[in-house]
């Protein structure tokens, strides 16, 4: 966690964070209003006012990480006061409400902030998590060249399926035309390993093919490698030896669809909440708008 | 059967390029192999990669010879059946079937499917690889989101305000019009008309005024007189100040002990001397004695009762009435019906209500012992109670009666009233017979009137005293007026019902009291034993307004204080050289 935007200053912004809530528990627990806490005591209005105001600025946080020209500090500093001072908001917000809840457009505000900030949970546990898992996984290539890798993979082993027979080559050409990666939402976010598939479809092939050239049983054959090697007892060996490096091509290459499926779904990990967070927080200012106009308007 | 395959090659600056070739068979194969009618030179491509033949029907027969089958409109694909205009992709070729010039029977077009890198390509069929490449955005839900939040949330709300026939269509249609804005849930008696937020919140961005509240508390009285005590903390309050609404359905009424000590912690200064009331902080350590309202009349006449500390030695009423409690509540009364044990409730009963007791009744209560009859000679005849004259005419003419009827059994008599007289056999009484007979009635009746009064029946329980008829020069009686308080303690509120569990004594001590002078009513530290202020844990906890209210019986009226939000505005017309109040007109 060195150096991540939740350190960052030693800790500063989660002091200011816990020095606000501390002040505002304590000025909730002194306070002793007639009737109850609500946000119409001077100090409901003052915890309003504060929340109002935080809410505003985290909300310039998506217009100031655009300023890449800015100079007022740090995108990281301000990425840490935006995460300790919205979680701090939760404590500001509920005594604000001095625990009120209704069916009405003031705790809409409060479901939609806690939706925002929940969501921002998620995006603070993403940015901690997946930026590692994302280079852990890449291992010092990037996206553009295994994709490029997978293509030479594909040209490959169509060259030795091709030598290896049609019906290879049907097979091989048919998990090429059927490799998934990335897609709809959904299969971004879970997918399949398209290229087991298409290695299963491969397998399988070799097994007919060998069972009907030959009656080799190879139903209990343990690994793919024995399989081959079987297969290749049998068979000329040029086709043999089109065969072994076709697994080995075949393996790399599912490997590789495996990261890259597997850094497309991190991404969209890393990107997903902020579907929710960004409109969400729209919603949000347009409840708050409506709020403070409605609580002075039948002041 | 003659086909035309058309192989279109896109060259730089959008230049095509056209080569036709013709096919001679039923059908068109498509492959890798150097046999293939349509020669594809792909990899992906296998050797025999797939046929197409017609069908009688004019459409085709495709099918795939490779289990990677081909694409038809971008789909996989193994056999099917396709008609012109459909487009079949193998590999980077796309093949689409066109309708055939004459002299053909069925044309095919070949182009390279453009537009994809090597790697890109890997991908098949742009697949998108981040989200931001999906139908995901956020600006559009962003945008969709804010707008109509605003709509419903404020929008439709602020127009219901002005309208209330939108209002109403609302309330129709179930959309949140305004009933979106209430802040929490209204107290128990607002709750039949909060639908109309209006009939509180009359003018908007204008906290609720008091006009508001007392166009239906019509009768709620001030807590004290705005012309005594111009008092800013009087004046400046709004209904509201104490009132908060929407706080579920119990809050309206408020009974924090701070918000009346507030200013009784000290009245004299907070009032700039206008009262003297002792300060009172908490009912359990500081409230100052009870004071008995005690009747009194100044030297003119003017009624003017006294406050007096309950506590304070000889403390006496003067009631005018003698009743001693203790001879009453001895075991075994001697009466008229034998013997009796009289209780507290023999004589004091509640009132329906609960709070206060009924008036003690001389003839439901008393009379059963003390009885007013006069003659021996008729003793269940009795005198009424309390009206001087009338025992005086009951008296006068029973006498009367008596004497001129005759037969009177009493030696001292004289002889016409002691002579039997037969009606319609003897004469009639002679003039002077008559005045004889009257003249010894209206002195047995002077005689028994003053036996009553002075001897044996009034003087037992009022003070007696002699007049002399101004007019007549008559002598009579007057009896001193009874002035037994109603209630002592005017200025709280207490319910006998509340404290049935109490015995009488644990509060009255009646028992040993020898005389009606005697103040029986209890101290504050009879109280004390069970009550304590507000915050008090091992007491009844006991708020101001568990014996006192706000609103003072007597005071001016709030309708008639409440002009605008406070009561500053009206308090002025009160103020000498005042306009007289403009009261506004009211919706």
């Amino acid at each position: 966690m060195h150096g991540s935007f939740l350190n960052h200053g030693r800790f500063r912004y989660l002091w200011v964070a816990l020095i606000l809530c501390g002040a505002s528990i304590i000025a909730y627990a002194w306070h002793n209003p007639i009737p109850r806490p609500n946000g119409g005591t001077w100090l409901g209005y003052t915890l309003g006012t504060v929340g109002v105001l935080i809410i505003l600025w985290l909300t310039w946080y998506g217009i100031r990480k655009r300023r890449y020209s800015s100079r007022s500090g740090t995108l990281k500093g301000w990425l840490s006061a935006h995460v300790y001072l919205g979680t701090s908001l939760i404590v500001i917000a509920l005594l604000h409400t001095g625990f009120q809840i209704g069916f009405n457009i003031h705790t809409l505000a409060l479901v939609l902030m806690f939706m925002v900030i929940f969501s921002g949970f998620f995006g603070v546990w993403a940015y901690l998590r997946y930026p590692e898992a994302i280079t852990q996984n890449r291992q010092n290539a990037t996206r553009e060249a295994m994709l490029l890798e997978i293509t030479e993979l594909n040209q490959q082993s169509l060259q030795l399926a091709d030598q290896a027979g049609p019906r290879v080559h049907g097979k091989v050409s048919a998990s090429i035309e059927r490799t998934q990666i990335g897609g709809s939402i959904f299969r971004q976010l879970f997918p399949i390993d398209a290229s087991s598939d298409a290695f299963l479809d491969v397998r399988k092939s070799l097994e007919d093919f060998n069972r009907r050239d030959n009656q080799l049983d190879t139903q209990n054959l343990p690994t793919m490698f024995v399989m081959v090697d079987a297969l290749a007892r049998q068979i000329g060996s040029k086709e043999q030896d089109a065969l072994r490096k076709l697994v080995d091509v075949l393996s790399r290459k599912k490997a590789l669809t495996a990261s890259v499926s597997r850094d497309i779904q991190l991404k969209a990990m890393m990107d997903v909440w902020l579907y929710i967070h960004v409109p969400i927080t729209f919603a949000l200012l347009a409840s708050l708008i409506a709020h403070v106009v409605a609580v002075f308007f039948y002041w | 059967m003659r086909w035309l395959i058309r192989k279109v090659t896109r060259r730089r600056k959008g230049a095509v390029s056209i080569e036709d070739d013709t096919h001679f068979g039923d059908v068109l194969t498509i492959g890798r192999g150097a046999d293939q009618a349509v020669f594809l030179s792909d990899l992906k491509v296998a050797l025999n990669h797939a046929t197409l033949t017609r069908l009688p029907s004019g459409k085709f027969q495709l099918e795939s010879l490779s289990p990677g089958g081909v694409r038809i409109n971008g789909m996989i694909e193994q056999r099917e059946t396709v008609s012109i205009g459909t487009k079949i992709e193998v590999a980077q070729t796309q093949i689409t079937l066109i309708q055939p010039p004459r002299g053909v029977d069925a044309a095919v077009e070949l182009s390279v499917i453009e537009g994809q890198s090597a790697h890109e390509h890997v991908l098949t069929r742009a697949q998108a690889v981040s989200l931001a490449s999906t139908k995901l955005s956020k600006r559009r839900p962003a945008w969709i989101a804010f707008i109509a939040t605003l709509l419903f949330a404020l929008a439709i709300p602020i127009v219901s305000h002005y309208l209330p026939g939108v209002e109403s269509m609302t309330r129709k249609l179930h959309i949140l019009g305004l009933s979106a804005w209430t802040s929490g849930a209204m107290a128990a008696p607002h709750q039949f008309f909060a639908e109309d937020c209006r009939s509180c919140h009359a003018k908007a961005f204008v906290s609720t005024r008091n006009e508001d509240c007392v166009a239906c508390h019509t009768t709620t009285a001030a807590h004290a007189d705005p012309v005594k005590f111009q008092m800013p903390i009087l004046q400046d309050q709004a209904c509201a100040d104490c009132h908060k609404d929407h706080n579920g359905a119990q809050a309206l009424i408020r009974a924090e002990q701070r918000l009346c000590t507030d200013c009784h912690v000290d009245l004299p200064t907070t009032s700039q001397g206008r009262s003297r009331l002792a300060p009172v902080t908490d009912f359990g350590d500081g409230h100052p004695q009870f004071q008995v309202t005690l009747a009194a009349w100044t030297p003119d006449g003017q009624f003017a009762p006294q406050r007096v500390p309950v506590d304070r030695p000889n403390l006496s009423e003067k009631s005018g009435l003698k009743f001693p409690h203790d001879k009453h509540l001895v075991a075994d009364l001697n009466s008229p019906k034998g013997r009796k044990q009289l209780s507290c409730g023999s004589c004091h009963e509640l009132e329906p209500g609960g709070a206060k007791m009924k008036a003690v009744d001389f003839e439901t209560m008393c009379q059963e012992c003390h009885q007013l009859n006069f003659d021996t000679s008729a003793p269940t005849r009795q005198v009424p109670h309390a009206n001087i004259p009338e025992i005086i005419y009951m008296l006068d003419g029973f006498y009367a009666k008596r004497a001129l009827e005759g037969g009177w059994m009493d030696t001292s008599a004289p002889a016409v009233v002691r002579s039997r007289r037969r009606p319609g056999v003897d004469p009639a009484l002679s003039a002077a017979q008559r005045t004889e007979a009257l003249s010894w009635a209206r002195m047995r009746s002077s005689q028994v009137a003053q036996s009553l009064f002075e001897g044996r029946a009034c003087i037992t329980c009022h003070t007696v005293s002699r007049t002399v008829d101004e007019t007549t020069g008559d002598p009579g009686w007057a009896i001193a007026p009874v002035r037994v308080a109603g209630v002592w303690y005017p200025k709280s509120q207490f319910t006998h019902r509340k404290h049935e569990t109490m015995a009488c004594a644990d509060c009255h001590e009646a028992k040993t009291s020898k005389s009606s002078d005697d103040v029986l009513m209890p101290p504050i530290q009879n109280c004390r034993d069970c009550h304590a202020g507000e915050a008090s844990k091992t007491e009844v906890a006991t708020a101001c307004t568990s014996c006192h209210g706000f609103h003072l019986d007597g005071q001016p009226l709030m309708s008639a204080l409440a002009g605008g939000a406070t009561l500053k505005s009206s308090l002025e017309s009160f103020l000498p050289g005042a306009k007289p109040a403009q009261a506004e007109p009211s919706r």
